[in-house]
């Protein structure tokens, strides 16, 4: 009797509830909403009403261009960390705890060091003069240096470096979850190790493949810094137009009208991944 | 058995050798930039002709070096204790109610951590140019706080979701308060969860770049902000010594959580 006195006294009250909710709200709604809806609004408003930004940016190859970069890059990165970072995924995820501390330690601590300073190292590495090109020629497989900076092949290796650790990590959630039990019932009805791979563990693993790989995806799709820094002026991709449509030239509609480009595209891909790889859900 | 150590065969040596490459892969340019901050050459010759602390004598030579440092941490300061005080809030606001959308209101709080940066810094900086705030320590703030509250969100999230509510309230039972048992009963019992959160508010602001590019000012700029401007001159070794004192940092901080986890299972 006392009990139910008191949990209705303890109770938090509604009113209160939607309080402690008020200062989060507010932030989102004034300085997230509020401006991403005016940038959007800018595009058909600028210069002036109409749908002709939308028009310039989907009817001309140079911007077309940038579009097939994103997703190339994107695409390319996505499928190297999977297929790279799924053996490490694998192994990690079924190594002695001593040895899986240290390769941890490795990824988690390239995954913190500051973004700038990655992509400056690879700067450096990558460039004419750089130690990569170096070791090349010195081993007689080249003889000019290969041009690995200012192109899509310098940006491809730097995301790369980037987004390894956000396959590894989750995949190896995912591995540690499946029961080896099944894999030695495999073995035991006569699968080879290729079978027992390819049709036991790979299809097990497939949700946490795809989760993954939409996700490093849809990072690459927005990424400004890497792309910037290492892809040079000629070989553009999405961000840095939309970056570039407001810093240099003061293209407020154009600006606007890339932006939400990649924001469809990144919020269709969200939903994408919402409605079939949710782990709340459990699929 | 492919998920027996012990019982991989040949299949391990393979992978071994795979773990090994790409944890070269991960760890040599960070431990290459370490090694050319302290050689001779201006061009980044390695291996270097010389050794000598002359980069890190021009970074602490010019004051734009530490001023733009102070700056990144006066300003990560004030968005860690911002977006613990208000993902406090948020959280437990998520995690008391009993209202309908609530999953839609957490999926929204978490939309700045997966939209693409740039458009939010362009859109921030229209805003901000239009309010007068453009290049303010405020406009920093406001920025970097978006992209620092959904971790603050999900680590107290996540926190308080493994926290007995009973625990609180029986120190409602006891007289006190609703917030006096918040603050000493509840507070301490998810402070692992303050503690996550502060550490990557922290870090989601003291090394964002994208939003910082848009909100400097010639005379406002965070580390990042000045690397970054230096970056686009040349790759000169200035930026190796500043990227190793950043390393270094990063160690310290891993050491200090690790630590943390520590003390905490003991």
């Amino acid at each position: 009797m006392a009990v139910t006195v008191v949990t209705g006294a303890v109770k938090t009250k509604r009113g209160a509830t939607l309080g402690y909710l008020l200062p989060a709200l507010l932030l989102i709604a004034l300085f997230f909403i509020v401006p991403v809806l005016m940038l959007l609004m800018r595009s058909v408003l600028e210069p002036e009403v109409g749908l002709q930004n939308y028009k310039a940016l989907l009817g001309s190859t140079t911007y077309l261009r940038v579009f097939l970069n994103t997703f190339l890059v994107a695409g390319v990165v996505t499928l190297v960390s999977i297929v790279v970072g799924y053996p490490v995924a694998w192994l990690l995820a079924i190594m002695p705890q001593k040895w899986s501390r240290i390769v941890l330690a490795i990824i988690i601590l390239s995954m913190w060091t500051n973004l700038l300073a990655r992509t400056y190292a690879w700067m450096v590495l990558l460039q004419r003069t750089g130690v990569i090109n170096k070791t090349l020629m010195g081993l007689g497989l080249i003889d000019t240096p290969l041009a690995l900076v200012n192109n899509l092949v310098g940006v491809t290796i730097g995301m790369t470096y980037i987004m390894l650790p956000f396959v590894i990590l989750p995949l190896m959630g995912v591995i540690r979850t499946i029961d080896p039990a099944i894999l030695r019932a495999a073995a035991l009805c006569g699968a080879g190790k290729m079978q027992c791979f390819l049709r036991v563990l790979l299809p097990l693993s497939l949700p946490g493949i795809a989760a993954g790989a939409l996700m490093v995806f849809v990072m690459s799709l927005g990424y400004f810094v890497t792309p910037a820094l290492l892809g040079g002026t000629s070989n553009m991709m999405l961000a840095e137009l939309v970056a570039q449509f407001v810093q240099s030239l003061v293209n407020w509609g154009m600006g606007g009208a890339a932006a939400l480009v990649l924001l469809v595209v990144t919020l269709a891909l969200y939903a994408v991944q919402l409605r079939y790889f949710n782990p709340a859900r459990g699929t | 058995m492919l998920l027996d150590f012990d019982k991989l065969g040949g299949v391990r040596t393979l992978l071994i050798a795979l773990v090994a490459l790409v944890c070269l892969f991960l760890i040599l340019p960070i431990v290459f930039i370490a090694a050319l901050s302290f050689g001779s050459s201006q061009w980044l010759i390695f291996p270097p002709p010389s050794w000598t602390f002359k980069w890190y004598q021009d970074l602490f030579a010019d004051p734009r070096w530490l001023y733009s440092a102070l700056t990144s941490l006066k300003i990560a300061a004030i968005v860690t204790v911002l977006s613990v005080v208000i993902g406090f809030l948020a959280a437990l606001g998520l995690d008391r109610g009993r209202f309908a959308g609530r999953d839609l209101l957490r999926a929204l709080f978490l939309t700045p951590m997966i939209l693409p940066v740039v458009v939010l810094a362009v859109a921030l900086y229209a805003l901000f140019l239009k309010l007068g705030l453009a290049g303010t320590t405020i406009a920093f703030v406001i920025a970097h706080l978006l992209i620092a509250l959904p971790f603050s969100i999900i680590s107290i999230g996540n926190a308080l979701e493994g926290f007995d509510r009973s625990i609180e309230d029986a120190a409602i039972l006891c007289g006190a308060n609703p917030w006096e048992a918040r603050l000493r009963v509840t507070v301490p019992a998810i402070s692992h969860g303050i503690f996550g959160a502060a550490v990557f508010s922290f870090l989601a602001s003291w090394d964002e770049v994208v939003l910082a590019i848009f909100m400097a000012s010639p005379t406002l700029q965070t580390l990042p902000v000045k690397i970054w401007t230096t970056l686009r001159q040349d790759l000169t070794p200035v930026i190796a010594a500043a990227s190793t004192l950043l390393i270094a940092f990063t160690i310290l901080l891993m050491i200090v959580a690790a630590l943390f986890r520590k003390g905490r299972k003991a």
